[in-house]
């Protein structure tokens, strides 16, 4: 397939058979819409597309920036689509708490705002939030602001309206499926394919899915920030359900491992989310039924939301020369030596002193001589190996003389002959009134 | 159609349940005092205090847990303060006062804020840290130490409008403060003026319950006192103000369903929650819920301690580290102001129960003696149940829930003790108590007036002795000493 521009990729995404011997429904022939494989990464590349594109030339021709508040795919899509017309891009957001999603903008040249958080010394009164002023200022005539506006836009929808729905007729042959499942975040995805299908079988159940109220879903709302979302019209759904941040991850991992789908958290929540409703009705089905779920985008970005929710999923074997692994006996058979035993001992045999502390603190105070190694690096060098000979006599100092005890034993186990620790550290020393230099 | 009551009920530890569980007492002060009528609990602050030190225990990190004494005006909260180990922030000349009489010793004490000359003077002689609001304070200082003759005082400069790296991290902005881009002219004439002034920190305070920004703040205070090295200075502290915030709701639940029904009323789905409905800031725009709820997240799960734990715990916004370690490894104390987070648990405003009736369109008013000056949680938008301390004996048994509105003693159409319905699980009776709990943090004190001549609610201290509860009026408590009481 040969394209004038990437922007053509966009849209026309496989819709493929999730196997029964997977989902275990004896009914019910359950598909995935694959959004992922759009160009950019996600479902949002079409919305983005879509509300952009009527607006670009002028923005050109005045040199606007384009803005939206989006906590990531609106916001990458646009980033791309901003860079390719030459524009700058800004995506101002209280939500973005995925750091991966965060640093790809800024390498995308984004700039990003994030909002304040709420007062700890409210005044109710006071009306004039951020979110309101940025409204405020975005709206006036001549701002110098494409603003995208994708949780009010109808273009958000229409991209869905034109393009994704009638691609999931088309792949079933124009037979519209029973049941539509889709995560709610603008509501755009949702609405556009559920009244396409709907006008062609006005008996579809749909089910849209947001998060439960405690957690937190990249991507997606909760129950009560919904009603906050302007495309949101509660009839487009038969159902409102909630998915736990816990069951979107079993879902990915069904998705990633058993399907070669490299789905996202609401890719893996709308599956389960899918599931769970569609469960309690295939007992009772006489004849065969199609559903069909939307993936929205790729499991690359959440890794760090995993791994803070789930960390046994990506737990790496115990390495070796591991201070976790230490004893309480070695711990105690470490030989710790106060400021003046230290000062007598560096005069006399000159141990290599090792300042265990950031480099940004080394640089402003450490005891003379001394070398930085900060810890976490010492720590990695470790794994390897013993970093220094075993005639080196060996001081290791931190701030409170707590992990140079621990990295003490580490390197007595490792069969280092004399490594002593600072007792009471960088601060005991300071407090004893030994000099500390700053080069 | 009849709907579950939403109730919000109030989190509440054992030394104030045991307390509000003395019935006979309540209606006892009530009735020598009058209503309304605050509780404080001195004896509760020591723990908050232990609390805090707990945190920077487990860091490693030394340094001053000052309170912030605007949260509370009562004098046996500070006096029990001045018993233990911690310090106070004081931001007004009166305050100070009440600081030095309740026996704080000046290296104990921080004043802070925009400061009048009178303050300023009795700051800079008593020997109080000064935190220094602003380059023309600083000077004033000087001029001051100067023309008096006075030792050295030893000062923070107050910084704001920190900068992010990377993403910008946009922030409220301060009337208070240094900006940090400005902070070379600052050191510059702390330098010059050494022999008045000795730096020994820097600080900020943040009013946001944003632990982004607060951590972009800390990184930037570190980066200054390492500007404040080069130059030769040699600070020792950063002060990190308050701002750690309170959970006051038992139940998480509770909040979650009444937030969710409070759009849904304003969307015009259920019967309206509030007086006339109020939407607390919320607002319905063709079918979509706009404005923002300008409410206290009044369920915290992370709060006080628990906040600072996790603002250390945060990696350093350029630097990595994390910002107890950056603070430990760089030899600094860190300095905390904590007011409504110190004072968690601490207190309760009581208001007796005048009369109970219905409007012609069927809602039930409960009018107290007090007004929503006494009970200044709606003013901070903290919405939470009261408890009903019924009054002991002739009393039917427990009745259907009911949604009440509270008024007060005002002849004001907008006297509302809060501005939503509250549900209880049966109605007041005259004469009951309605039990105000956790109201230590700036809804006792901080807008109560004379309004009417309407008298201002007296403070009482309770406080355990051989296993019962003792009161003393606020004025007459003083921590440690033998009370003559019959043991
Ligand atoms: C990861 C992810 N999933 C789902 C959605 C929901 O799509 P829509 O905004 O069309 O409701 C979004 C949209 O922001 C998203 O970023
Ligand atoms: C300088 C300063 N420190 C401390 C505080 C106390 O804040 P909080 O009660 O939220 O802890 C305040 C409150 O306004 C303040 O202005």
């Amino acid at each position: 397939m040969r394209y004038e521009s990437i922007t053509e990729a966009i849209g026309d995404t496989p819709l493929v058979r999730i196997s029964p011997l997977v989902h275990g429904l004896k009914n019910i022939d359950l598909y995935a819409k694959l959004e992922m494989l759009n160009p950019f990464g996600s479902v949002k590349d079409r919305a983005a597309w879509s509300m952009a594109r009527p607006r670009l030339d002028g923005a050109v021709e005045r040199g606007d920036t384009i803005v939206e508040l989006s906590s990531g795919n609106t916001a990458k899509a646009l980033a791309v689509i901003a860079g390719m017309h030459g524009l700058p891009f800004r995506s101002v957001t209280n939500r973005m708490r995925v750091p991966e999603v965060k640093d790809l903008l800024l390498l995308l040249g984004a700039q990003i705002e994030e909002l304040p958080g709420q007062t700890e010394c409210l005044d109710p009164t006071n009306t004039d939030d951020p979110l309101t002023r940025i409204h405020r200022m975005l709206s006036e005539a001549d701002s110098g602001y494409l603003h995208t506006d994708q949780y009010y836009s109808p273009l958000n929808t229409e991209a869905h309206l034109t393009g994704t729905g009638p691609e999931i007729l088309r792949d079933l042959d124009g037979r519209a499926p029973d049941y539509f499942i889709a995560c709610v975040g603008t509501a755009g995805s949702s609405t556009g394919v559920a009244s396409v299908l709907r006008r062609s079988n006005p008996a579809i159940e749909v089910v849209g899915l947001v998060a439960d109220k405690s957690d937190f879903i990249p991507g997606i709302r909760n129950i009560d920030e919904v009603h906050e979302v302007g495309l949101f019209d509660p009839d487009t759904y038969d159902t409102i359900d909630t998915v736990t941040a816990d069951e979107a991850i079993d879902g990915l991992l069904v998705l990633n491992r058993r399907c070669g789908m490299l789905a996202g958290p609401t890719g893996g929540g709308a599956y389960h989310g899918a599931l769970r409703h569609l469960r309690a009705v295939d007992e009772e089905l006489t004849e065969r039924r199609t559903a069909v779920f939307i993936v929205c985008d790729r499991i690359e970005s959440y890794l760090s939301y995993v791994r803070q929710r789930r960390p046994e999923l990506l737990n790496q074997p115990p390495r070796r020369n591991s201070v976790a692994t230490l004893t309480e006996a070695e711990l105690a058979a470490v030989t710790s030596i106060d400021v003046d035993a230290a000062r007598k001992w560096i005069a006399a045999e000159h141990p290599l002193v090792v300042d265990l502390r950031g480099s940004f603190a080394y640089a402003a105070l450490h005891i003379e001589d001394s070398i930085n190694i900060v810890d976490e690096l010492f720590e990695e060098l470790l794994h390897g190996g013993l970093p220094f000979g075993k005639k080196q006599p060996v001081l290791l100092a931190c701030p409170v003389g707590e992990k140079s005890v621990r990295y003490a034993a580490l390197l007595t186990r490792m069969g280092h002959p004399d490594v002593r620790s600072l007792a009471g550290g960088i601060i005991g020393w300071r407090d004893a009134g030994a000099p500390l230099v700053r080069d | 159609m009849h709907l579950p009551p939403l109730y919000l009920d109030p989190r509440v530890e054992p030394l104030l349940r045991s307390v509000l569980q003395s019935t006979d007492l309540l209606h006892t002060l009530v009735d020598g005092l009058g209503s309304p009528l605050n509780l404080v609990l001195p004896e509760q602050i020591v723990a908050s205090v232990e609390r805090f030190r707990a945190v920077y225990r487990r860091h490693h990190l030394s340094g001053g847990i000052f309170f912030a004494h605007k949260a509370n005006r009562s004098s046996a909260l500070v006096r029990q303060l001045a018993a233990t180990e911690a310090g106070i922030e004081v931001a007004s000349l009166a305050e100070l006062q009440h600081a030095l009489g309740a026996g704080f010793t000046p290296d104990r004490i921080t004043a802070t804020g925009p400061k009048n000359p009178e303050f300023l003077w009795l700051a800079a002689r008593a020997g109080a840290i000064v935190n220094v609001d602003s380059r023309a304070e600083l000077l004033e200082l000087v001029a001051l130490v100067g023309r008096h003759g006075l030792p050295r005082v030893r000062v923070m400069l107050r910084l704001s409008a920190f900068e992010a790296p990377g993403v910008t991290v946009l922030s409220r902005p301060s009337r208070f403060g240094t900006p940090v881009a400005e902070v070379a002219g600052l050191l510059e004439a702390v330098e010059r003026h050494g022999d008045a002034v000795e730096l020994i920190g820097v600080s900020y305070h943040l009013d946001t319950i944003g632990l982004a920004e607060k951590a972009v703040a800390l990184e930037a205070c570190v980066k200054v006192m390492d500007e404040c090295r080069r130059r030769g200075l040699r600070p020792r502290a950063i002060d990190i103000g308050g701002g750690f915030g309170v959970d006051y709701l038992a139940d998480e639940g509770q909040w979650q369903r009444y937030t969710s029904e409070l759009g849904n009323a304003v969307l015009g789905r259920r019967p309206a929650l509030t007086w006339q409905g109020h939407g607390y800031g919320l607002r319905a725009e063709a079918g979509t819920l706009r404005g923002t709820l300008g409410l206290y997240p009044a369920h915290r799960p992370v709060a006080a301690a628990d906040y600072l734990d996790e603002l250390l715990s945060l990696p350093a916004p350029s630097l990595g580290r994390p910002l107890a370690t950056l603070l430990l490894e760089n030899l600094y104390d860190l300095h905390i102001e904590p007011g409504r987070a110190l004072v968690d648990q601490c207190g309760v405003t009581l208001a007796k129960v005048l009369q109970v009736r219905h409007t012609s369109s069927g809602e039930c008013l409960v009018r107290v003696e007090g007004n929503a000056g006494d009970i200044g949680l709606e003013a901070r938008g903290v919405l939470m149940d009261p408890i009903v301390v019924p009054r002991t004996g002739g009393r039917p048994g427990p009745t259907e829930p009911v949604g009440v509105y509270l008024v007060g003693n005002l002849c004001l159409e907008a006297d509302l003790i809060t501005r939503r319905m509250v549900h209880l699980p049966g109605a007041p009776a005259p004469g009951d108590l309605l039990a105000f709990a956790n109201t230590a943090g700036y809804a006792m004190d901080f807008d109560a007036d004379h309004a009417q001549q309407q008298p201002i609610a007296r403070k009482v201290a309770a406080y355990q002795a051989n296993g019962t509860w003792r009161w003393r009026l606020d004025p007459q408590y003083w921590p440690n000493v033998p009370t003559g009481e019959a043991q």
